[in-house]
Parts: C-alpha cells; structure tokens; sequence
C-alpha cells in the first residue's frame, strides 16, 4: 500500500472538518428520488452507486442535479446519522451547497474527483477547500 | 460579499439558529454566482409544499425552523399541496393528510400563507421592476417575461431563507445586464392553441437550457405565454423570455422553430392513444379567463362516466368565477383548488391514462406520476370528457 499523501486543492463551500473512505461516483446525483432519506441509500435507477449506503462516506461526485427538496433529503439523513461526513464535487450546485450548509456538513469543490478512488482514506477541509487523500485503496 | 451590520449580526446567530441558517444560505448562494450585496425583496413564493414531493424529509427541518421562531420578513406565499380540502382529502389515507396538514402547518407557523397556488401572481400582480425570490419555475418565467418582475429561479430552500430574511443575494436576473436576450428565435410556423405554445416551449427548454431568449414577435395571449413559458421552465432552466425582439439589432445567435418541431415536441408528450379515465386542466393554476374558457366548452353537456375532469385553480380564481365555476360543475366536473395532477397521488386513484392541455404535466407526468400522457387542447379534452 502506498503512503503518498496527496492534497488536492479546490473551493471551501461548507466549513467544517471531515474524514473517512471516500466513495465516488462519476455520475450527477439527485438527492430527491436518487436516495432513500430513510436509509441513506442511494436508490436511483442506473446509478453507479446504486445500492451504496451513504453512511460515514465523503461522498465524492461530478455534481447534483434535479429538485432542490434534494437539500432537505441530505439534511435528512445526515440528522439520523445515515449520512456523508462530508461531501466532494467537481462543480456544487445549488442543491448539494444547500443540503450540506443547513446539515452542517463540510463541502468542497472544483477538485478532480478522477484523483480520487472508492476506499481511498480522506480528510477534508472545508474551510481551506482542500482534500487530502491521506491512504490510497489498494 | 457586503453585509451590513444588521446581517452580519443575523449571520453570527445573535437572531437565532433559525435566521443564522436562512442567512448562511444566502450569503453562501450569493458567493457561489457572484453577489456582492443582498437586497430586499417584495415577495417570496415557495414551491416544497406537497407532502407527495416533500416526503418525510423535510419535515424535520421545517419543524426545526418553525420551532426556534423563523418568521417570514416579507410577504410569502405557497405552492399546491397533495390535496384539496373537499374532494381529494377524502380520497386518501388519514395518515397522508395529517402529514400534508402538518407541512402546511409549519409554514404558516412562520407566517407563510397559504395560498396554496402556483400562480401567486392572480393573488397580487408584481409590479414591473419590483424584486422577488419565487421558486416555482413557472411562476418566475411568468413574473419576469409577462409581468416585467425580477426574480432568480429560486430553488425550495432558498425561497424559504429569502421569506425569513426579507432579501435575496444580488446576482442573475435581478441584475439588467443578465436580463438581456442571449438568442432569437424564430418561429416559422402559427400557433394556433395552447398547446402548440407549450410543445414550443419543451422543444426550446432543451435547446436553450438558460438561455435568455427573444422571440421575432409572439403575440399569444397571457394565457398562451404561460403556457410557453411553464413549459420551457420545465425541459430547460430558463428564467425568462423576451416577446419582442431587441431594439437594438446586437449580434445574436438564431435559431428558428419549423412546424414539424412543434409536431414532435406535441409528439414526445403523447406517450399513448389510450382514452384516458382522468382529463386534467389546469397547470399552471388556471387564470379567471381560462374557467369561463372552460365553463363555455362545457356548457349543457355531461361528464361521462368512468372519466373524471379536474379544473383545478386557486381559491381566489375559483370564488371570483362562481357562476363558472357552477356550470362546470352542473356538468359533472371538478373545480378543485389548492392542487393538481403534478403534486397528487393519481396513481392510487386508479388513473392509468390522463389527458391534459398542460405541456408541462404531460412532460413530468410519466416520471412523477407514472401515468401515461396525452396532450391536447382544452377544446379537444372537453370533448374527450364529456358524452357526445
């Protein structure tokens, strides 16, 4: 396993400080419809994280897309505890950028998410925009 | 991004968790597009109001807001809810309702009204050049290209931090210069119904995206361009349109509309030939003058049976147009308020085929409701409706 700690610089969206394995998709995400606020799921039809639980994950992805009730879906599931530590995108969009400012979650973007590979280790930074891939998954 | 002292203190929470959250929107959404200022707004209008949308979701955070004292600072008003008090609440489960009760609820606890409609603008017209922060797409195209008002396409949540603080971030098309037309379009072929107002408007919504553009002439009426406009909002992003070309003659990307792009944008929103057991008109909310249009299609005719007709409105238009309103009734149809199609559970009613004369319900209707579609005008859906 290699230790090369990489940090990727980007925007600071959301402040706040998060770590954990990244899970990361290379596909646009819709809160409402795409994950279950009952189980933090993700359910949309098609998706390549279909069936991945959200729970503890930075979630890292291009961008959101669809209803902004997706913000209230984000803040949902964070608030039971089945939500992303913190989440990572190419380009925030208003409805992840709500979602994660009113579920006090950290957000970071303009990062080339490709840097990234599911199981990766991460910390972000939401203050200083930065993540920081601190254990490569073998 | 400039804040006064007073938001800056709103921001640090010294009002409360509730407005320290609806600022932090703000301020964090002005950032992102480029906002030096928040400025007042005259009204905000909230879509995430039926419970069929909403979910479990966002109750929570609703309750949150309402609970550590969020008030509306400016006048705001709400979108349709999963149900109408008379009809429909009788058609569902007990649960289903306490839940929708619960919503609205909420949002009148933090001084929202509920009105309950996607034309807010029947209610009280926006003056031309007043600023507002409205979330129903709809509604925005209508209040910046027919009515001359200023308003960003809100998302739900934004409408609601707007509400509480009584200002939007200054960016988008509360600025002229983002309001001027980007494209001109050509329409190269009559329109001859709303309907063919509303294909204009998904075929162009997906060509455009949020583009700003100027029609060479459309002379439709208010009801027509809101048809366009509802349409337009929902295949692309567009905020606004132009019905005149610009004065001065700038450089323009053009594109022009053929009537075999009507043709199949009408097409892509038939997804069947089925009669249909539910004809639907009323999205947006129907104007005074479409009830009397419809009042006067149905006159001394019967809605025949194992069909249902739903007009649905908002409470004001459907008092203000009683003796219509009667007539459409006398005939066996449904004028309901406070609802439509898009935002109920018409699956559980046993709809399996609607018509309507609403390119954007026929556009969502087979995702959000999983029913198939048939768009026609409202001349053609009376007569589906009723008994020859």
């Amino acid at each position: 396993m290699k230790e090369p700690k990489r940090t990727l610089r980007g925007r600071g969206i959301a402040p706040g400080h998060g770590s954990g394995a990244a899970l990361v998709s290379r596909m646009p995400l819709s809160f409402l419809g795409g994950v279950d606020y009952n189980s933090g799921v993700v359910v949309e039809k098609n998706h390549d994280l279909k069936g991945e639980l959200l729970k503890d994950k930075i979630l890292c992805f291009p961008s959101g897309h669809g209803s902004t009730v997706g913000s209230y879906v984000l803040y949902s599931i964070v608030k039971k505890g089945l939500g992303p530590k913190a989440i990572v995108n190419q380009v925030a969009d208003t409805v992840v950028v709500v979602g994660a400012i009113i579920a006090e979650i950290p957000m970071v973007d303009q990062i080339d998410i490709a840097q990234i590979k599911t199981g990766d280790i991460v910390e972000v930074d939401g203050d200083k925009g930065t993540v920081k891939i601190a254990r490569e998954a073998s | 991004m400039y804040l006064t002292k007073q938001e800056e203190r709103m921001l640090n929470g010294e009002q409360g968790w509730a407005y320290q959250v609806a600022m932090k929107i703000l301020v964090r959404l002005g950032d992102l597009y480029g906002a030096t200022r928040l400025i007042p707004v005259q009204s905000a209008h909230l879509s995430g109001v039926s419970y069929k949308h909403l979910g479990d979701a966002a109750i929570g955070f609703l309750n949150e807001v309402a609970s550590k004292g969020g008030k509306a600072q400016t006048k705001a008003t709400l979108n349709p809810s999963s149900f109408d008090p008379e009809y429909l609440v009788k058609r569902y489960s007990k649960e289903r309702c306490e839940k929708q009760q619960r919503i609205t609820q909420l949002y009148q606890k933090m001084l929202i009204q509920p009105t309950l409609t996607c034309t807010p603008y029947y209610l009280e017209k926006p003056k031309p050049g007043q600023h507002l922060a409205w979330s129903e797409s709809s509604a925005v195209v209508y209040a910046n290209s027919v009515l001359g008002a200023w308003t960003n396409r809100e998302g739900s949540p934004s409408a609601l931090a707007a509400a509480l603080v009584g200002k939007t971030p200054d960016y988008g098309v509360h600025q002229l210069q983002n309001r001027r037309p980007t494209v001109l379009i050509k329409v190269e072929t009559g329109l001859k119904t709303e309907t063919d107002y509303g294909a204009l408007g998904i075929h162009l919504g997906k060509l455009l995206k949020d583009k700003i553009p100027a029609f060479e002439g459309l002379y439709g009426s208010d009801d027509e361009l809101k048809q366009l406009g509802a349409a337009m909002a929902s295949s692309g992003m567009t905020a606004m349109f132009h019905t005149r070309r610009p004065r001065k003659q700038e450089k323009l990307e053009k594109i022009s509309v053929e009537s075999k792009d009507i043709e199949e944008a009408t097409s892509s929103l038939c997804t069947t030939t089925e009669a249909p057991n539910l004809v639907f008109l009323g999205c947006p909310h129907c104007s005074g003058s479409e009830v009397k249009r419809v009042a006067g299609l149905i006159k001394g005719k019967k809605v025949r049976e194992g069909v249902e007709l739903w007009v649905c409105t908002s409470r004001r238009i459907r008092e203000r147009m009683r003796s219509h309103v009667d007539t459409i009734e006398r005939a066996g149809g449904h004028v309901l308020c406070d609802t439509c199609v898009l935002v109920t559970w018409i699956k559980d009613l046993n709809v399996h085929t609607f018509m309507t004369n609403s390119a954007k319900t026929a556009f969502y209707a087979p995702t959000l409701n999983e029913v198939a579609t048939t768009l026609a005008p409202a001349t053609n859906c009376i007569k589906v409706a009723c008994k020859s």
